[in-house]
């Protein structure tokens, strides 16, 4: 019996560091600070969506555009995803 | 492009506010405005031109400059006196704007450079140390409104929008829109620094309120106005919808409120079935009847053991 192997497409570090501009050394410290979720290949070698990078994107704006530091924007990306969902719900309720 | 705002009135202090309030004010702009926590697609520009002023602004000696010389500063050689500046540039004008007077400084004279682009502006005000280790950054997912009538939703088609900023785009709505559904254009949202990708702006649908019709999903509803004979005979009548005029079948002996289902009328669905067309029948009688009619009302009621509120 076959089985179809559907691979996810993962970035491994260095070519995440690429897409991002980011030095892989900072993409570590993005992962150890909880700013980025990669996942771990057979090797244990950290492994990122396709979608990370414009989560990387979205640290690099907040964290130049208002002086927000590293540790603290994980809150603020945290409450900013946490509005958006609730202003969908709104509009889902305004509806009816 | 739009004339250049007074930076002053762009962060909105006087002129002589100092970089405290100076300070002050563009913090509070720059978080209203911040393109990760306002989507709105004006937002972007009006960032931009805030941190711009501010860039300006919060610097004494370029400050200075500004005051003196206005938007052209950096065009203006270092050590140029302000009001011999204002002579030659009213001289200039006179003569049809041939003011090339400045121009023959090379551009290594000024302290800025000439041309300074507005992104080297921000990558360099932003941190420069940011810029060593941050490539090039793409830009922020956008989001607007758009609002459709019934059938704009129900037939989609080519649309030009104008978004909040001034920018005008042509969309292709697909037929069978619902109320909070996206379209997402791909590459239309914020711009990426240094030619990184541009973000995606998503247009949430929204369907205006129809004086006949309500949208639920992709069902319609609708009233169908009856009369009563028609109602307690039933009767085939025409009814509009938003596809164009559909025959419901009204069956005898139907009460005010009753929901006639036409199948298929609903809103288009590009994957799938599309919604149904709920027809509500209202019973309506005439305002003034006419002897003829009265006189077979009031048979029709001495004759009748009908009692709509009948407790049984």
């Amino acid at each position: 019996m076959t089985y179809a192997i559907v691979r996810p497409i993962r970035l491994d570090l260095d070519s995440y560091a690429r897409a991002t501009g980011l030095h892989p050394q900072a993409v570590r410290r993005l992962v150890t600070l909880g700013l980025l979720e990669p996942t771990r290949n057979a090797r244990g070698e950290l492994c990122f969506a396709p979608s990370q990078v414009a989560t990387a994107a979205r640290i690099q704006r907040l964290h130049e555009g208002l002086s927000i530091n590293y540790a603290a924007i994980g809150v603020v990306i945290d409450l900013l995803d946490r509005i958006e969902e609730l202003e969908a719900a709104l509009r889902g309720l305004s509806r009816r | 492009m739009a004339p250049r705002r007074d930076y002053y009135e762009v962060l909105g202090v006087g002129r002589n506010a100092d970089a405290d309030e100076i300070q002050r004010a563009y913090r509070k702009l720059v978080r209203a405005y911040h393109p990760d926590v306002n989507k709105d697609p004006g937002a972007e520009d009006k960032f931009k031109e805030i941190s711009e002023a501010y860039s300006v602004l919060s610097d004494p000696e370029t400050r200075r400059r500004y005051d003196a010389f206005g938007h052209d500063f950096r065009q203006v050689p270092p050590d140029v006196d302000p009001a011999e500046w204002a002579r030659a540039r009213a001289g200039a004008g006179a003569r049809a704007g041939a003011g090339g007077q400045w121009r023959q400084a090379r551009p290594g004279d000024f302290d800025f450079g000439e041309g300074v682009d507005l992104e080297d502006l921000l990558g360099g005000m932003f941190g420069g140390r940011g810029r060593r280790h941050w490539g090039p950054v793409p830009g922020a997912d956008q989001e607007a409104e758009l609002t459709l009538s019934v059938e704009e939703a129900y037939h989609g088609g080519r649309r030009t929008i104008t978004l909040p900023g001034g920018r005008r785009l042509e969309v292709n709505i697909p037929p069978g829109v619902t109320n909070g559904q996206r379209i997402r254009l791909a590459g239309q949202g914020g711009h990426g620094s240094d030619g990184a990708p541009a973000g995606d702006l998503l247009l949430i649908t929204r369907i205006a309120p129809h004086p006949r019709y309500r949208v639920e999903g992709r069902d319609i509803h609708a009233s169908l106005p009856l009369a009563p004979w028609e109602a307690a005979l039933g009767a085939t009548v025409a009814v509009d919808t938003p596809g164009g005029e559909a025959k419901v079948k009204v069956p005898p002996g139907t009460s005010s409120g009753r929901r006639l289902r036409l199948k298929g009328r609903g809103m288009p669905n590009p994957r799938g079935a599309p919604g149904a067309f709920f027809a509500e029948v209202r019973i309506m009688v005439p305002a003034r009847l006419t002897d003829e009619e009265r006189r077979l009302f009031e048979q029709l009621a001495a004759v009748s053991h009908f009692d709509p509120r009948g407790r049984s």
